[in-house]
């Protein structure tokens, strides 16, 4: 066998992969990754100077504990829930997820229809610009009584409206221009922040404010922190809003036909088109259901985190795609990624708080966690597009019924050297 | 004479599939040599084996006597063989003197550089000696398809072939490109070179190569010297006979006009026109049949009528409206359905299973389909379509790409079939299907042709679109060369037919259903242009 078909095999198996084997694959690929991470903190341990080491390993000595450090990232991220289960290091956990769960969802979907949206943070921008500017100048036209009833819809309102529009144009371009999504939505994120800027600094800044911001969104606006302590950032209705997106988004896949529509199209164009879907179309309001997505995720980070637009504006959007990946693209994994995510931002202010390590070693470990869980299932969507694992038929005609489930994914990948697309006489 | 290529018995299986059967090769040196075969044959399967980019499960290759085995191409071009692919492996932006001796540049700076200048002379030097004019400082981008395929065998030529291999090597060209083509062949043979190219087209290897080779079905059906064969002989071979149809058709008794087509013409992106004015008309309870070698617009005429592309002109009615440009979608819900050429392009989502493949083209149709899509019933639906086509494994969650060949046929048609439609559109229905499965589709088009539903039949299996059809059209470089009745025409008329040529005192079955009269303005009274049309081209 030669080194190609050895790697054409090995992904057709992990594009065949269950979502158990992938579940098991993700908790594998953690525990390598501290593994690996905890050879690297020993080390730097040895090599760095302290009062007093706080690791013995067989003589040698080290600043760093390794073992507590994982324990302190873990931990960390849940605080002690056993005395106060409402605890602030519980609730950064919980809001880095929430905020998480909207841009995932929105590179998800986009996903789905075979679009590669990198513009989640442009569509972002662009929702909470709109929900802060729309709650600032609608706030004096409501009674005080209905403000929060609502202020707080038409936000959310306006921050899906903008961010779809914002997100439609790169799937105009695609369907009626033949521009690559990739590029354009790159290129998009960045006219998003400076546009938004310019509007900010030049005409919407708050008037005893130095830095690029609008004035603060009236109390009645702010989703309030609660459960949590105030100050604690976090809206149990975010949390359940993005719950329900979530079941919404794969209810809205799974079961419609306009899901039918776009998985189909993602997966395999001809086919759509056969089946009578309208491509350009699919591609326009993919992307501007997932840019509508990230929108939501942008007034959700005005209303209840900033609570005013500023020129600093998370970079939601990008972890947005790695969330994504994490989860295979689907909604309902988008879940646990995001939790991932909340859970070492939460953890790793812990480390840094409760043991020496520095704050730059503990962002090696946080990306060798993500790399590692990425980086199957990054390979599983390299798979899908080069392996076709089986577009040769498996036997002729009567196999039998069970074997042909059963046929190992090996035998059936293409043939070496044969490009896709090049099969017998090029048609 | 030692031949230039000796392929012997050669063995090629795929998973599911032989494409070689224990064929045979011999190619004389400085002769041109035809491989001509319909789609599927095996033509390409066989050259790739050359090439070295398969390597057969049993057969060996010999070169001037020499036994090879070949790992990759890079072995076989060592060894003195070029092929030139149907898509060109070029680099647009970069020259002609640069793409011609990509990979094998001549160095400089003590192979710190290429050089540029020995580059350019080398290629001027050999498009002098074999006659081709070529600007080798043109970007590649700039120049002509016809060109760039000159570059192409240039490179090959550059790489020191002696054996030249061309997959499809007119299919991209304009008719004035493949007579240059032709002479350029002549000009390669002059020097010594043995050319092997593949092709569909019988004109071509008629013209152009010394023998002609015709594989069908993955076997070789024979070798013969091309002035001493005849289209009709070459049509046969590559059609081929399998044994009478099993149907017992009660005569047709057709209604009023369903589909009407009316002087369509479709080109591609690239201008090539691949329909030329072709026109008919199917009635309620009638199966109008669509032969002919495979390639000769069967698949665009197809496509215009089933709503995946528009004609540049001309137009589909569906009953008394007007369908032309009516979207994919609505030819759906009017009531057409189709099964594609292509089941695992286009019939079938292969990551989906079959409950969800069930639902493609009616996932927005009630009751199943609408906003919200019925999966329980659809389960049940792709339940009755998998036992009563007897599609295996007889699971609607299995994957469709899990499915074999004849299987995944088999639930394209039934879904097709089943869908309650007033006009069926089926090219290949039985493509890749075991016997007693083509039987069975084949009584149910003749069920649903009795129960009052209009079906085109597009097939290169003669004996299938013969014993099926009421009225057989036969379709050669983009249009009808003829319509005949097929229970009163014989093989051989068939075959002169496929071949373009229209024996002139034959009775022909009228165009259109309802006897012709004034409909189009090519009527099948006075009609030879269609046939004069297609003649003139092969001249």
């Amino acid at each position: 066998m030669s080194r190609r078909d050895t790697i054409e095999a090995a992904l057709a198996r992990l594009v065949a992969a269950s979502w158990i084997e992938r579940l098991l694959l993700s908790i594998a690929a953690i525990a390598t990754s501290i593994v690996v991470g905890g050879v690297i903190v020993l080390v730097s341990g040895m090599a760095a100077t302290c009062e007093e080491p706080a690791f013995a390993f067989f003589g040698p000595t080290s600043c760093y504990d390794p073992i507590g450090v994982y324990v302190q990232l873990f931990q960390g991220a849940i605080g002690d829930v056993l005395g106060d289960p409402f605890n602030f290091r519980l609730a950064l956990t919980l809001k880095e997820t929430a905020l998480l769960v909207f841009t995932g969802l929105s590179v998800a979907v986009a996903f789905r229809a075979g679009l590669f949206n990198i513009g989640s943070q442009g569509q972002l921008v662009a929702g909470a610009l709109a929900t802060a500017l729309t709650v600032l100048f609608a706030a004096p036209f409501v009674p005080a009584a209905l403000g929060a009833i609502v202020l707080v819809p038409l936000g959310l309102l306006m921050g899906a409206v903008f961010g779809g529009l914002y997100g439609a144009i790169p799937g105009a371009l695609k369907a009626y221009a033949d521009a690559n999504e990739v590029i354009t939505t790159i290129m998009l994120n960045f006219v998003a922040a400076q546009v938004a800027f310019f509007l900010v600094s030049s005409y919407f800044s708050a008037p005893e404010s130095q830095s690029v911001e609008t004035r603060t969104v009236p109390g009645a606006a702010v989703l309030e922190s609660t459960l949590f302590g105030a100050g604690s950032n976090f809206s149990v209705f975010v949390f359940v809003l993005g719950l329900a997106l979530v079941a919404g988004l794969y209810y809205l896949l799974q079961r419609t036909a306009f899901g039918y529509d776009l998985r189909t199209s993602g997966l395999q164009a001809e086919a759509a088109t056969y089946g009578g879907v309208d491509p350009k179309r699919t591609v326009v309001t993919s992307m501007a259901l997932s840019g509508a997505l990230a929108g939501v995720g942008g007034a959700v980070w005005v209303l209840m985190v900033a609570g005013r637009f500023t020129a600093a504006v998370p970079a939601l959007g990008f972890d947005g795609i790695t969330v994504s990946i994490l989860a295979g693209n689907n909604p309902l994994g988008v879940v646990p990624a995001a939790l991932l995510f909340g859970v070492l931002k939460s953890g790793s202010l812990a480390v840094q708080l409760e043991t020496g390590v520095p704050k730059q070693l503990v962002g090696v470990l946080r990306g060798l966690i993500i790399l590692f869980v990425a980086m199957p299932e990054f390979f599983r969507l390299i798979g899908q597009r080069f392996v076709t694992p089986d577009r040769e038929p498996v036997a002729t005609d009567g196999g039998e019924p069970i074997e042909a489930l059963q046929t190992p994914r090996e035998a059936q990948s293409e043939p070496p050297g044969s490009e896709p697309g090049e099969t017998e006489d090029g048609r | 004479m030692t031949n230039a290529v000796e392929l012997r018995e050669i063995t090629k299986r795929f998973p599911g599939v032989i494409a070689n059967d224990d064929v045979s090769l011999a190619v004389e040196p400085g002769t041109v040599h035809a491989l001509l075969g319909e789609n599927g044959a095996g033509k390409s399967t066989l050259m790739n084996v050359l090439y070295g980019l398969y390597e057969p499960d049993s057969g060996t290759i010999e070169l001037d006597g020499q036994s090879r085995t070949f790992d990759s191409p890079r072995d076989a071009i060592d060894a003195g063989i070029g092929m030139i692919h149907q898509h060109f492996m070029l680099v647009p932006p970069m020259s002609v003197a640069e793409n011609v001796v990509l990979g094998h540049e001549p160095k400089k700076w003590g192979g710190l550089a290429t050089d540029r200048e020995r580059a350019s002379n080398a290629v001027d030097e050999l498009a002098e000696r074999y006659g081709f004019a070529a600007d080798p400082d043109a970007a590649v981008e700039d120049i002509s398809v016809g060109e760039q395929q000159r570059v192409e065998i240039l490179k090959a030529l550059y790489r020191g072939a002696e054996v030249l291999i061309l997959d499809e090597p007119t299919g991209v060209l304009t008719p004035q490109e493949v007579e240059d083509l032709f002479s350029v062949f002549e000009d390669l043979t002059a020097e010594g070179k043995t050319l092997v190219f593949i092709t569909h087209k019988l004109g071509e290897a008629m013209e152009a190569a010394d023998e002609i080779t015709v594989l069908r079905d993955g076997v070789n059906v024979g070798t013969v010297a091309a002035d001493a064969t005849s289209r009709e002989e070459l049509a046969e071979m590559m059609v081929g006979r399998e044994g009478g149809l099993d149907v017992d058709a009660v005569p047709a008794d057709p209604g009023a006009p369903v589909l009407s087509v009316d002087g369509v013409s479709v080109s591609d992106e690239h201008g090539g026109e691949h329909v030329t004015d072709t026109g008919f008309s199917v009635r309620e309870g009638e199966i109008f049949g669509i032969g002919g070698v495979d390639g000769n617009g069967q698949a665009e005429l197809v496509e215009a009528i089933t709503g995946l592309r528009t004609p540049d002109s001309g137009t589909v009615g569906l009953g008394d409206e007007e369908i032309t440009r009516v979207s994919r979608g609505g030819h759906i819900e009017r009531g057409m359905a189709y099964i594609p050429e292509d089941r695992q392009e286009r019939g079938l989502v292969m990551e989906f299973d079959l409950t969800e493949n069930g639902m493609l083209g009616s996932q927005h149709i009630p009751p199943l389909g609408g906003g919200r899509i019925d999966w329980n019933g659809a389960r049940d639906h792709a339940a009755d379509v998998i036992e009563a086509y007897d599609v295996r494994p007889p699971a609607p969650a299995a994957r469709a790409g899990s499915l074999s060949g004849g299987n995944q046929q088999k639930f394209v048609v039934g879904r097709e079939f089943e869908r309650d439609p007033d006009v069926v559109v089926a090219t290949h229905p039985t493509r890749g299907v075991d016997v007693g499965s083509q039987e069975f589709i084949h009584n149910r088009l003749l069920e649903l042709r009795d129960s009052g539903v209009a079906v085109v039949l597009v097939s290169a299996n003669l004996t299938e679109v013969r014993g099926l059809a009421d009225r057989l059209a036969v379709m050669h470089d983009g249009g009808f060369v003829d319509v005949v009745d097929p229970d009163n025409v014989t093989e051989e008329e068939l075959g002169l037919l496929m071949a373009g040529e229209r024996p002139e005192e034959r009775e022909r079955a009228d165009v259109t259903a309802d006897g012709g009269g004034g409909t189009r303005d090519e009527s099948p009274g006075d009609g030879t242009d269609a046939g004069q049309r297609s003649t003139e081209g092969e001249r």
